[in-house]
């Protein structure tokens, strides 16, 4: 496989791309460093930002913007997230220059509306009601309060909750923008239908005018200790229970994180959940979802486990995953599940990376976490060099339950339980 | 592009798009079966068995294909409509075999034990009660159990929880024997392979199966809705919910096409592809206008079932807090009767019709996305099914959109459900 492309552009903006050419289209990931952990304490005005980059700007509005948009059948979106502001798109050889030079203007001009930021404020609103009433959002929402605790960036609900959504003026949003949005740490990774001359001319020309800010990347504080907990939040009026538990888990740079993804993998994401999903879905039938995840970022991860129960099964559910997470003490994880493992990560290089989509996410992670354009190269080599013990003993080390939070959201009664 | 089709003596369909470039081959098997060839009483089987052929039989045991798969570095995964059942796997090219073995094994050879039968009764529970927890659900199968009197599309392919408390193995094993055959299913395979290997390797692992007595007809047809048929659900919630459902033909009438610019119009476009749009929200459409920009609603979107049979058009509104339902009805309803007024403009229709363009490129987004696309085509008839509704989708005049509105979009054949959320109990 060739080596992806990177070029720093004048403007110090990166971009980075790899042509598949059986892909009849191009798709673009990108982001600047504007998402919560830039806000300080004016919490919920990277949210605001990020969905008000579409509406409108100082050459046109919302509805032109869109209306040109899907007039050339482009895709262009924004999200907040905790560390970055994000956009995303599709878009063609012939309409990417376009599409590009929509992206610069919604990102360098936007006008910020009062009437779109009205609209905005009910959206937020709305999507703060929605999400604490679905079991899952609002277990993870909390578990994340407790595991990144002091209003760390990664704790924080990145819509900010009722009350800063009610409070945000339109001169938040624009000094929030003007201090953080502009050329500096912005990445644009673009794959498919590229080559040299989409990439200098349609992507790199327009993307070269950009002009901003001059701060750089917020630095992100590593998260406060976690003190262990429990929540138990009563929704009766839902037939099922979400459950989710957590720890800190590592940076995306650790010594620690390979090992732990692999250990993560088998204990509860290989094929149908791991050994979690085994236990829980296909032996005692308790759950549809039964699973474990790893977030790494710059300054530090989670990993959790997700399962979602009948309320009769919630003890017993508990119960279960505390084996598993004891088993990987009392029965580590075999020489045949290592290996079945790291033969998953390496044939998964090939299989994940079958989509325009994908291969944009996973350039636009090589240059953000500084991986290296020859990430993908040096990747076999990462796992294959990853030893059993090391392997189980970061098991052991962070699947542990007296280090964990438990959050417990839905028809949960009166009887509660513990990890 | 260039793709091959055969029929093996049993007759397996077998659809073969190579792409030379491309290292990952993605493996499609798609059973026309599904929760239309349900009867009351056993609703959310068909949806059970495809939860059972994940669990060996034949040359597999259980655990063995997701083992398998899993080593690969490969996924998969299979999905239930009314219509069919679709079964994939996506893995590095060189292991074909592997993804033909399992899928062969699975096409008559499931064990169907019936412990693991019961063990799967709640998983298949928790699947249902994992949608309920979500009040749209609760919208979706109030709609169709109300537009849907007589035909099978009354229910989801979930089925009703009574039904799944009280289904035996055997009528599942029965409904399993029954539909899966070579000559009730099509082989889709796209990426890196070469095609005359790979159907010397499919007669290999297929074409000893031997076929069924082909399924009878579905004879159950919707009677024509005399009357505009309502629902009002009260339940807890965090925001008031409209859908609006009218019935439509099926995917294979000649009007199709220009219902899909209608949709577009009046909703946008997100693909045929369930999935492929993630979180993109269209939004130079006239409902987005109409309700989103004028802060009545913080989401909205109008899809279009294209199935076997007549189905359904449906717009989905979330309201914004303080907006009243009879407001934001009262919005839709001038919307539908502008369009049955007056054709869409030449830029609008240019518009919507780009977009479908567009989307019709950005499905074919790497080997698992093309294939779903060639046999959700092959559900729903051809393979072909997509690219033959674009050619279509080009020659659609304003006036035609005029037309499908008027013929279409009428109060009495339309089903109306309002979601009014109650307080959420501390």
């Amino acid at each position: 496989m060739n080596l992806p492309d990177r070029t720093v552009l004048e403007n110090g903006a990166v971009l980075v791309s790899h042509a598949l050419p059986s892909n009849p289209f191009i798709a673009f990931r990108g982001s600047v460093p504007a998402g919560v952990a830039a806000e300080g304490s004016d919490v919920g005005v990277a949210e605001f930002t990020s969905r008000l980059l579409l509406s409108g700007t100082r050459r046109r509005s919302a509805a032109k913007l869109a209306d040109r948009l899907e007039g050339i059948g482009a895709t262009l979106e924004f999200h907040n997230g905790e560390e970055l502001l994000s956009f995303q798109g599709r878009c063609t050889r012939e309409t990417a220059a376009e599409t590009v030079r929509i992206l610069v203007e919604c990102l360098s001009g936007p006008s910020f509306p009062p009437k779109e930021i009205e609209r905005v404020r009910g959206e937020l609103l709305n999507d703060v009601r929605i999400e604490a009433d679905d079991t899952r959002a609002r277990a993870f929402r909390e578990l994340a309060r407790l595991v990144f605790p002091k209003d760390h960036p990664y704790g924080r609900d990145p819509k900010g909750g009722e009350a800063p959504i009610r409070r945000i003026r339109r001169a938040d949003i624009v000094s929030f923008h003007e201090a953080h949005v502009g050329p500096e740490g912005l990445i644009l990774a673009a794959t498919g239908d590229v080559d040299r001359a989409v990439l200098d001319d349609a992507i790199a020309a327009p993307l070269s005018r950009l002009r901003g800010d001059e701060g750089g990347p917020p630095a992100i504080p590593p998260p406060p200790p976690h003190r262990p907990g429990s929540a138990w939040l009563p929704m009766p009026h839902k037939t099922q229970v979400d459950i989710a538990i957590g720890a800190p888990g590592v940076p995306r740079r650790h010594a620690d994180y390979y090992p732990l993804n692999l250990a993560n993998l088998l204990f509860g994401r290989i094929g149908l959940y791991g050994r979690l999903g085994r236990n829980l879905r296909d032996e005692q039938g308790l759950a549809y979802y039964a699973f474990s995840g790893l977030d790494a970022r710059t300054a530090g991860g989670m990993w959790s486990i997700s399962a979602g129960v009948n309320p009769a099964n919630l003890g017993k559910a508990i119960e279960s995953i505390r084996a598993e997470m004891d088993r990987l003490r009392t029965e580590p994880f075999t020489l045949e599940e290592i290996t079945d493992g790291k033969d998953n990560q390496m044939g998964s290089l090939i299989v994940s990376l079958e989509r325009n989509a994908e291969v944009a996410s996973e350039l636009h992670r090589m240059e953000y976490y500084g991986l290296g354009m020859d990430f993908l190269e040096r990747y076999p080599e990462i796992i294959a060099g990853l030893t059993g013990e090391r392997v189980r003993d970061v098991a052991r080390k962070y699947f542990l339950p007296s280090a964990s939070s438990m959050v417990v959201a839905g028809p949960v009664g009166r009887t509660r339980f513990r990890l | 592009m260039p793709t091959r089709v055969e029929t093996l003596d049993n007759g397996l369909k077998v659809i073969l798009r190579p792409i030379p470039d491309t290292k990952a081959l993605s493996t499609w098997v798609v059973y026309r079966i599904g929760s239309r060839n349900e009867v009351p009483g056993m609703t959310g089987s068909t949806h059970w068995v495809e939860h059972m052929l994940f669990k060996g039989g034949g040359k597999l045991g259980k655990g063995d294909i997701d083992k398998m798969i899993s080593r690969l570095g490969g996924k998969m995964n299979a999905f239930t409509d009314t219509d069919y059942t679709m079964y994939f796997e996506t893995i590095p090219a060189g292991a074909m075999d592997t993804a033909l073995m399992i899928e062969s094994e699975r096409m008559r050879n499931a064990a169907f034990d019936p412990k693991e039968v019961e063990a799967e009764r709640t998983v298949v529970i928790s699947e249902r009660e994992g949608a309920e927890n979500q009040p749209d659900f609760a919208v979706e199968e109030e709609l169709w159990g109300l537009a849907f009197h007589v035909h099978p599309y009354h229910w989801t392919a979930i089925g009703y929880k009574q039904d799944l408390a009280t289904l035996d193995r055997d009528p599942l094993y029965r409904h399993y024997l029954r539909f899966y055959a070579p000559n009730n299913a099509s082989l889709v395979l796209v990426g890196g392979f070469d095609p005359a290997v790979a159907m010397q390797h499919i007669r290999e692992a297929f074409g000893p199966l031997k076929p069924e007595t082909p399924p009878d007809p579905l004879r159950l047809s919707e009677p024509e809705q005399h009357g505009e048929r309502r629902s009002d659900l009260e339940r807890p919630g965090p925001a008031d919910l409209l859908s609006a459902g009218w019935h439509i033909p099926a995917a294979s009438h000649d009007d199709i096409p220009a219902l899909v610019l209608l949709t577009t119009v009046l909703g946008g476009w997100r693909g045929t592809v369930p999935f492929a749009a993630g979180d993109w929200q269209p939004r130079s459409n006239r409902l987005y206008r109409a309700l989103v920009d004028t802060r009545l609603a913080t989401d909205v979107g109008v899809r279009q079932e294209m199935k076997l049979d007549p189905a359904l058009l449906i717009a989905s509104v979330t309201l914004a807090r303080g907006a009243s339902l009879d407001r934001v009805e009262a919005v839709l309803d001038r919307e539908v009767e502008k369009l049955q007024r007056a054709p869409p403009p030449k830029a609008e229709l240019a518009r919507a019709r780009q977009q479908v363009r567009a989307w019709a490129r950005y499905e074919q987004d790497g080997v698992t996305f093309q294939g779903i696309l060639l046999s959700a085509g092959e559900g729903l008839g051809s393979w072909e099914f997509g690219e033959a509704l674009l050619a279509k989708v080009e020659k659609v005049r304003a006036e035609q959109v005029r037309a499908v509105a008027r013929a279409y979009l009428v109060d009495a054949h339309r089903t109306v459900v309002r979601f009014h959320a109650q307080e959420v109990p501390a």
